[in-house]
C-alpha cells in the first residue's frame, strides 16, 4: 500500500513535472498568466494523463517495442479530441472556459513522456496512480506559476483584486518574459529547499 | 519482412480504432456541437441588439467587407431597431468571430466575439466585458481607432500585450460599420 502512495506522490510532488522534469514547458510558459488558466489547463491535462496512461497501460503488451512512439500519439490524440468534442457538445460552460486549452494537450510531452517511462512498463492501476500524481502535480505547479505571475502582473488572484487602485502592476510578469522570470525563481526555490534537506 | 508486417498491421489495427472511435463520438456530438453554436450566436446577437426580439437574415454579399460573413435585421414588434453583422478579422492565433449590433441611429448597441483561438490570458481577454463594453454606444458614424494609452469618443483601449486581438476586434467592427453604411443606403 504504501508503495501505490508513492507512486501518487511521487508525480505529486518528488519528482514533479515541472519544477523536476521540466515537461511540458511550451503550455506552462504560455497559459500561466493567471491563476485560474494554471488551473484550468492542469485539470484538462490530468484528465487526458490518466485516461491514456490507463489505456497505454492496458494495451502494454499488446504494442510492439519499435512502434511504441506512433501508437502512443494515435492514442493520445484520439483521446484529446474526443475529450474536446464531448465537451463542446455536452458540456458548454466548461468547453468556454477550458476549449481553448485542450488542443495545447495534444503538445504536451509531460503525456508521451509518463506513456513512455510509466505506463509502458507498469499495470493499470499503477498507471491510474501514476497519472492522477503526475497530472495534480503539474496543476498544482501551473497553478503557484499562474498565481505569482497573476499577483505581480495584475495585482489581482482568481480574478480577485488584492490591492487599492494605486498599485501598479509589473505588466511583463504576464508577457512572455514573466513566465521565464517566475518560472526560474520559483525553481530556484524549490532547489534550495530540497538541497537544504538532503 | 514478417515482423514490419507485423508491426504495420498493429498499427493500423491501433489506427483503425482509434479512427471509428472519433467517427463514432464525431456522429454523436456533431448535432450537439452544431446546435450549441447556432445557441451561441443567438444569444450573441440578442446580446449585442438587446432591443430586437427577432432576426432577419439579409444578404452580405454586395455590401463590400469580405470580412462580413453574416448580417441581420433586428426587429422588435415587425420594425426594424437596427442591425447584427458577424465578422471574421484575422486575430493572432487565427481569425475570429465578432458579433456587432448597430441601431437605426448609428450608434453600436453592443460588441461580442464569438469562437476564436486567442492566447489565454493576453487576447482571450477580448471575451471579457471590461473590453468589448468600450464599443458600446460609440458612433459608427466614423471609423473607431486602437489607443494603447486610454479610451476616448472614438477610439478604444488596446488589451495590454494584445494588441494584435485589440486591432483585429476593432477592425470587425469597422468592416460592421462599413455594412451597415452599405445596407442602409
Amino acid at each position: 500500500m504504501s508503495n501505490k502512495i508513492k507512486i501518487f506522490t511521487n508525480g505529486l510532488y518528488k519528482e514533479n513535472a515541472i519544477f523536476y522534469q521540466l515537461l511540458g514547458m511550451c503550455p506552462t510558459l504560455a497559459v500561466t498568466t493567471s491563476a485560474i488558466n494554471g488551473l484550468g489547463m492542469g485539470l484538462a491535462t490530468t484528465a487526458v494523463l490518466v485516461l491514456s496512461n490507463v489505456v497505454i497501460a492496458l494495451l502494454r503488451n499488446f504494442i510492439p517495442n519499435k512502434i511504441r512512439i506512433p501508437s502512443f500519439i494515435v492514442v493520445i490524440a484520439t483521446f484529446v479530441t474526443i475529450a474536446g468534442m464531448i465537451m463542446e457538445g455536452f458540456l458548454p460552460v466548461l468547453y468556454a472556459n477550458l476549449g481553448i486549452f485542450v488542443p495545447l494537450i495534444v503538445v504536451n510531452c509531460l503525456i508521451l513522456g509518463r506513456a513512455e517511462s510509466f505506463a509502458y512498463n507498469n499495470g493499470v492501476f499503477d498507471s491510474l496512480l501514476d497519472g492522477l500524481g503526475m497530472g495534480l502535480g503539474f496543476a498544482l505547479a501551473l497553478t503557484i506559476l499562474g498565481s505569482v505571475r497573476e499577483i505581480l502582473g495584475a495585482g489581482s488572484i482568481f480574478g480577485v483584486s488584492l490591492f487599492s487602485a494605486n498599485f501598479q502592476p509589473v505588466l511583463m510578469m504576464i508577457l512572455p518574459p514573466g513566465a521565464f522570470l517566475a518560472l526560474g525563481i520559483l525553481m530556484a526555490i524549490n532547489n534550495k529547499y530540497k538541497s537544504s534537506r538532503v | 519482412m514478417k515482423e514490419i508486417m507485423n508491426l504495420g498491421f498493429k498499427l493500423l489495427l491501433i489506427s483503425l480504432i482509434a479512427a471509428l472511435s472519433l467517427g463514432y463520438v464525431n456522429g454523436i456530438t456533431e448535432g450537439k456541437i452544431a446546435e450549441q453554436r447556432a445557441l451561441a450566436n443567438e444569444r450573441a446577437r440578442k446580446a449585442v441588439s438587446p432591443e430586437a426580439d427577432a432576426f432577419t437574415e439579409i444578404e452580405v454579399n454586395e455590401l463590400g467587407g469580405d470580412i462580413v460573413v453574416e448580417g441581420f435585421e433586428a426587429i422588435s414588434d415587425d420594425v426594424v431597431v437596427g442591425y447584427v453583422f458577424k465578422t471574421v478579422p484575422k486575430g493572432y492565433g487565427g481569425t475570429l468571430e465578432v458579433i456587432v449590433g448597430i441601431d437605426n441611429s448609428g450608434t453600436i448597441s453592443g460588441v461580442r466575439i464569438g469562437s476564436h483561438t486567442e492566447t489565454p490570458g493576453l487576447g482571450a481577454k477580448a471575451t471579457e466585458e471590461s473590453f468589448y463594453s468600450q464599443y458600446d454606444n460609440m458612433s459608427a458614424n466614423q471609423e473607431i481607432a486602437v489607443s494603447k494609452i486610454q479610451k476616448s469618443d472614438t477610439e478604444i483601449q488596446a488589451i495590454s500585450g494584445a494588441t494584435i486581438t485589440s486591432e483585429a476586434v476593432t477592425k470587425g467592427v469597422n468592416s460592421a460599420i462599413k455594412a451597415f453604411e452599405a445596407y442602409v443606403q
